[in-house]
């Protein structure tokens, strides 16, 4: 495999020293202030009105700086942290049962199977008290008790009750919490709003991230922004795999371009299967859906112990039904953390019992719950959930079980950062889904709502007033070699989209690579798998390369060219996903490889060799990247093999 | 003053006056319609009751004078928020249909708000013309009300005018009423029951009250 | 989940930009399976429209779930279609029969204008939560989460409201094409909560300045808008706004 080995390691995580309850305390000590009344003479661009983004750009204009603000859609409320459905987690301990700041983080980095940086995590889990707070002042509903209190359900890998939701709309309620404050600092004039823009390129200047060049979605026009720092916050890509749980404008677009840039890529093939999806139905299908992980708090998971048993569900009695995860792990249950629920879900189909015509589904049942508590209760709890499962699948969950399938959901990996969130070009930071996170190898269910939030209203905050502080700006003209390097750049790329001429569609394209990407970059990853995804997709970039095909003008609203643009990212970086899964031969997280795992099936970790974050530096499209590697200390958990029986 | 007039410039504000205008006149219906039943206690009380309204004097012209007012701004903003409301959508769908559950008759009464109140108004100016101020049938000097009203429903026109005026009354009603309520905040779920049932209770007693009499003038006197 | 496909007619507006007038153009679409999702339907279509060069419908959409409020658009004459409570992207094509015809629209209202096809300019929705859809609290500022109990009633009442998922649907479905129940239903959402009481003056008295400014007609109570809400966002909501805007005139010292 073509991997470049770097001359030094030049990565800082500028991580404090001190004992990790102090580290939080001491960086924001020693970070360099802006003063009040400075702060308006600085700019600073958000790309990206998600929970990240969203909160990012208002606390920064709270803060008096000026703002501006971008997101692909036509509002910044639509951004697609608007889907989150569970809920967001937080070491409150109203539940009284043992919860705590350090139990969040143990319970992250375990999770997260010892992959993550445990600074970074055990700072999430002190600010994740704040963002409750901070929502709720807002005016977020989260649930309450009949005595006006905060009320908390389970989630998976997890023994306490900390998530907080409101109903099945959380990351609706929090994403309207931070946009509503984003509007109100656009009604005080610091922050300016610019939807439907695309970001299409980074403006570097004297290594410093100084701007971007966006493409106006309505008209065509591509415009220069100028700033002195750049926040990114554009969220996961796991469109990439074309089907998944992600909406539909989601991409990778805005980080590869920084990647492009020199900003280093970490970890892009940890990715998360999210074991309850609806499974899909034909060739048509354009997203999966998610079926919220709460509802593992009452439904059972199994499929039938008879290899392809077509009886109907209800004629299936329970000695011939295979409760395989409360089989497989009795103190988790159906509540294991979901790389395992998904994988599980995957073995039992490939042994045979799946269910559904194409036998990739297992059932979620509610029988038992509906019998324990009565339908009511259950309806109170899940109904939403339920009437959306009924109306794109025509079944009814309060009859039928549910049956469900993994599907690509969320991407650990991103761009690589430091404590401060900064990435490897100074003066642009990422948040949110979009930098390599808090969360390792695994995420847990309802944190990463928690991780945009706390990125931005927490530490994008503090830690950007550093960089603006130690540093002095010019000016930088619109005309400045640097913009006109990158506006051509971004004027080149459509240009050639537009020039191909050839016969297929952009979304012809992106199914087939993510078919290519599900069959050998999916739940369950070879050697020989990765070869020839690496193969394949080169192949079928230089195929879309030839054979595009594009209608319509740059100059007006053109959706097949949006696509094509994004379609023609995930190309290049498709392949660097590969690589990365191909790099790590070990099994940790959602990565798992089948040469390395236990005689149960159970991952196979290799910390000797792999406890590392793996930075990717760009090299040119098919060239060999150069691998960096971040070492990870465990100094707090202890490293030890994740255990949920 | 400022305040005032913003408020009741805004569509907000525009709805309440059109909400208290209209259940003011709706007041005005009932104490109409009280004092036209006794037509059937007798002429006599009927008569009775007619001079000694008109005996007063100051009483008559203020309640005129606020019957005007209130009709007129009832009107007056009906025609501005319509204008409105038609520029607010100035291409219509090629097609479009309800998401409620389907009306009674072919329309939501409303739908049609805007031409029940313009046949209403039409109605009340031949009303006027006929009973006030006498302009079509003036009839003989000293002529009893109660006479003069039987002879005025005689008439075919006043007596087709009237009683499709009056039920177009009751459709314009039976969705004005309610609405009024709506308008000024009045809704909760605990009485929206109630309100929609009184609502159209008052517009079927306001329409057959009403359309009774010229039935009655013809069929029985 | 057995497989059917019927044949569609599809009379569609199309309309270049914004400045050039529209029309309604005839589409056959043929073995569409009743199990895709009406999006999904036009992405078949529009696939089909980009292999014979020509250029495809523009419609709006991202969550594809019914939550970000992206999709929407006349369905013979409904908003987001048939359904109630539901949005255009969870519309499936088991609701239609085969050789149906059914005719696509924009949003028409002269706040939302066209932009191409199906998609309108919704910001004067954006533009009338910046007027007050908020509650001033600065990042840092809050108390614990449970310092001020909410009562659960309330609580609820504010997430019924707080439901609403900005798509339009309301306004496009109002034959005055009014943002009330939009404007309200944010209104309401904050003015339950005792976090939004300090502003419920100024707030009301703001947004519904800024719905008049944006040329959204006025509401004459018929109803249509509640029953096209894919949120289901009340009337309650609007009579509630009432009583706010007639409180904060009335009786506040709010400007
Ligand atoms: C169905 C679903 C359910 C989920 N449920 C939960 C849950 O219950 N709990 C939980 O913790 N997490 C959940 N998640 C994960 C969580 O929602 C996301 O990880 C998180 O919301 C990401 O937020 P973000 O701000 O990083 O990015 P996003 O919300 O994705 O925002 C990205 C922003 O970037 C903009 N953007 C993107 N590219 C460009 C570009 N090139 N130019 C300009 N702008 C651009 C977009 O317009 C958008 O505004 C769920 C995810 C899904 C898919
Ligand atoms: S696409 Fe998000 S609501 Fe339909």
């Amino acid at each position: 495999m073509a991997i470049a080995e770097p001359a030094t390691n030049i990565l800082d995580s500028k991580i404090p020293s001190g004992p990790i309850q102090d580290k939080w305390d001491k960086c924001k000590f020693d970070l360099k202030l802006v003063n009040p009344a400075n702060k308006r003479k600085f700019n600073i661009i958000v790309v990206g009105t998600g929970l990240a983004g969203g909160s990012a750009a208002a606390t920064l204009g709270e803060l008096g700086y000026n703002v501006k603000s971008f997101c692909i859609q036509d509002s910044p409320r639509r951004a697609h942290s608007i889907a989150a459905q569970g809920g967001i987690n937080a070491a409150k301990n109203y539940p009284n049962d043992g919860d705590s700041i350090w139990r969040l983080f143990y319970d992250t980095v375990k999770g997260g199977d010892f992959r993550s940086r445990e600074a970074n995590v055990y700072r999430l889990a002190q600010v994740s008290n704040n963002i409750i707070d901070q929502c709720t002042a807002q005016g977020v509903p989260f649930a309450r008790e009949y005595g006006g209190f905060l009320m908390n359900r389970s989630f998976g890998g997890a023994q306490v009750s900390r998530t907080f939701y409101c109903r099945g709309q959380t990351g609706q309620q929090l994403l309207l919490g931070a946009y509503q404050a984003l509007m109100r600092q656009v009604s005080t004039g610091k922050v300016e709003i610019f939807s439907r823009r695309e970001m299409l390129d980074l403006i570097v200047v004297d290594g410093k991230a100084r701007g971007i060049v966006t493409r106006n979605l309505i008209n065509g026009e591509f415009e220069t922004h100028t700033a002195d720092a750049v926040v990114l916050a554009t969220g996961g890509y796991g469109n990439a795999w074309y089907l998944s749980t992600n909406g539909n404008g989601s991409n990778v677009t805005a980080a590869w371009r920084c990647h492009k840039k020199g900003a280093f890529f970490a970890n892009p093939c940890f990715t998360q299967i999210h074991p309850t999806c609806i499974p899909r139905s034909g060739d048509y299908q354009s997203k999966l859906t998610l079926m919220s992980e709460s509802l593992r708090n009452d439904g059972r998971v199994w499929v039938p112990k008879r290899k392809d048993d077509s009886r109907p569900p209800a004629e299936i009695p329970d000695s011939e039904r295979d409760y395989y995860l409360e089989r497989r792990y009795p103190s988790f249950g159906n509540l294991a953390p979901r790389d395992i629920a998904s994988r599980a879900a995957k073995l039992e189909c490939d042994k045979g019992h799946g269910v559904n015509d194409t036998g990739q589904a297992v059932y979620l049942d509610f029988r038992d719950a509906i019998a324990r508590d009565g339908e009511d209760v259950i309806r109170a709890k899940y109904g939403n959930l339920f009437h959306m499962y009924k109306k794109i699948t025509g079944d009814d969950p309060y009859h039928v079980p549910m049956q469900i399938y993994p599907a690509v959901h969320y991407t650990m990996g991103g761009l690589w950062v430091d404590y401060h969130l900064q990435t490897t070009i100074p003066g642009l930071y990422a948040l949110g889904e979009a930098n390599f996170s808090d969360h390792g190898a695994n995420r847990l269910g309802a944190s990463a709502l928690m991780q945009g939030l706390a990125d931005g209203y927490f530490v994008i905050p503090y830690t950007i007033g550093d960089h603006l502080a130690r540093h002095s700006f010019e000016k930088i003209p619109e005309d400045h070699d640097a913009c006109r390097e990158a506006l051509e750049n971004a004027k080149g790329r459509v240009n050639k989209i537009m020039s191909i001429g050839g016969s297929r569609t952009p979304n012809q394209f992106h199914k087939e690579l993510g078919a290519i990407l599900w069959d050998y970059v999916g739940m369950e990853r070879t050697k020989a798998g990765l070869e020839t995804a690496i193969e394949n997709i080169r192949g079928l970039r230089s195929e879309f390369w030839e054979d595009l095909k594009i209608v319509g003008k740059n100059e007006e609203l053109n959706q097949v060219l949006e696509k094509a643009g994004r379609v023609a990212d995930y190309m290049e970086f498709a392949e660097l996903i590969a690589t990365d899964a191909l790099n790590r031969e070990e099994s940790c997280g959602g990565h798992f490889r089948q040469e390395h795992q236990t005689s149960e099936n159970e991952a196979l970790r290799n910390d000797d060799d792999y406890a590392y974050v793996a930075a990717w530096e760009f090299n040119g499209v098919g060239e060999a990247a150069t691998l960096h590697k971040e070492q990870l200390e465990f100094e707090n958990v202890p490293l030890a093999t994740r255990s949920y029986k | 003053m400022n305040w005032l007039i913003r408020a009741l410039s805004s569509s907000i504000g525009k709805k309440f006056v059109m909400g208290i205008t209209g259940l003011l006149l709706c007041g005005f219906l009932i104490t109409h319609l009280a004092g036209n039943l006794l037509l059937y206690v007798g002429a006599e009380e009927y008569n009775h009751y007619a001079h000694a309204l008109h005996e007063q004097k100051m009483l008559l012209a203020v309640a005129e004078v606020g019957l005007f007012v209130l009709f007129l701004a009832h009107v007056v903003l009906a025609v501005v928020t319509t204008r409105e409301n038609k520029l607010a959508r100035k291409q219509n769908y090629d097609v479009k249909e309800t998401k409620q559950k389907a009306p009674l008759f072919a329309y939501f009464p409303h739908d049609v708000m805007w031409t029940s109140g313009v046949i209403v108004l039409g109605f009340v100016l031949l009303h006027l013309a006929d009973f006030r101020l006498g302009l079509r049938n003036p009839g003989p000097e000293g002529e009893e009300p109660f006479d003069k009203a039987v002879r005025l429903l005689h008439d075919p026109i006043t007596f087709g005018g009237y009683i499709a005026g009056v039920l177009v009354l009751g459709m314009h009603l039976s969705h004005g009423f309610s609405s009024a309520f709506q308008s000024l905040g009045l809704n909760h779920p605990k009485y929206n029951k109630f309100i929609q049932c009184a609502g159209t209770a008052f517009a079927i007693i306001i329409a057959v009250g009403f359309a009774s009499f010229p039935i009655w003038a013809v069929m029985f006197q | 989940m057995s497989h059917e496909t019927i044949n569609l007619t599809l009379k569609i507006w199309r309309q270049p930009n914004a400045e050039t007038e529209g029309r309604f153009e005839e589409y056959q679409l043929e073995g569409v399976s009743t199990h895709a999702s009406f999006l999904e339907m036009l992405d078949i279509l529009n696939d089909e429209l980009i292999e014979q060069g020509i250029e495809p419908v523009a419609f709006d959409h991202d969550c594809r779930e019914g939550v970000c409020g992206m999709c929407g658009m006349m369905i013979n004459g409904q908003p987001h279609g048939p359904d109630l409570e539901t949005t255009t992207c969870q519309l499936h094509m088991r609701r239609f029969e085969h050789n149906d015809k059914i005719t696509i629209e924009p949003w028409r209202a002269t706040a939302f204008p066209i932009v191409k096809d199906l998609v309108v300019d919704r910001s004067a929705f954006d533009r009338i939560i910046t007027a007050g859809g908020y509650v001033s609290v600065n990042t840092g500022n809050a108390p614990d989460a449970n310092a001020i109990p909410i009562p659960r009633p309330d609580q609820q009442q504010a997430m019924d409201s707080a439901a609403c998922i900005g798509c339009g649907a309301c306004v496009a479905a109002c034959k005055n094409a009014s943002a009330m129940l939009f404007t309200s239903a944010k209104v309401s959402h904050l003015s339950s909560l005792p976090h939004g009481k300090s502003e419920r003056s100024e707030r009301v008295l703001k947004m519904v300045a800024q719905m008049d400014d944006e040329k959204f007609g006025s509401c004459t109570n018929t109803g249509e808008c509640e029953a096209a809400c894919p949120a289901g966002i009340k009337l309650e909501d609007i009579a509630r706004m009432n009583r706010e805007y007639l409180r904060a005139s009335l009786c506040s010292s709010g400007q």
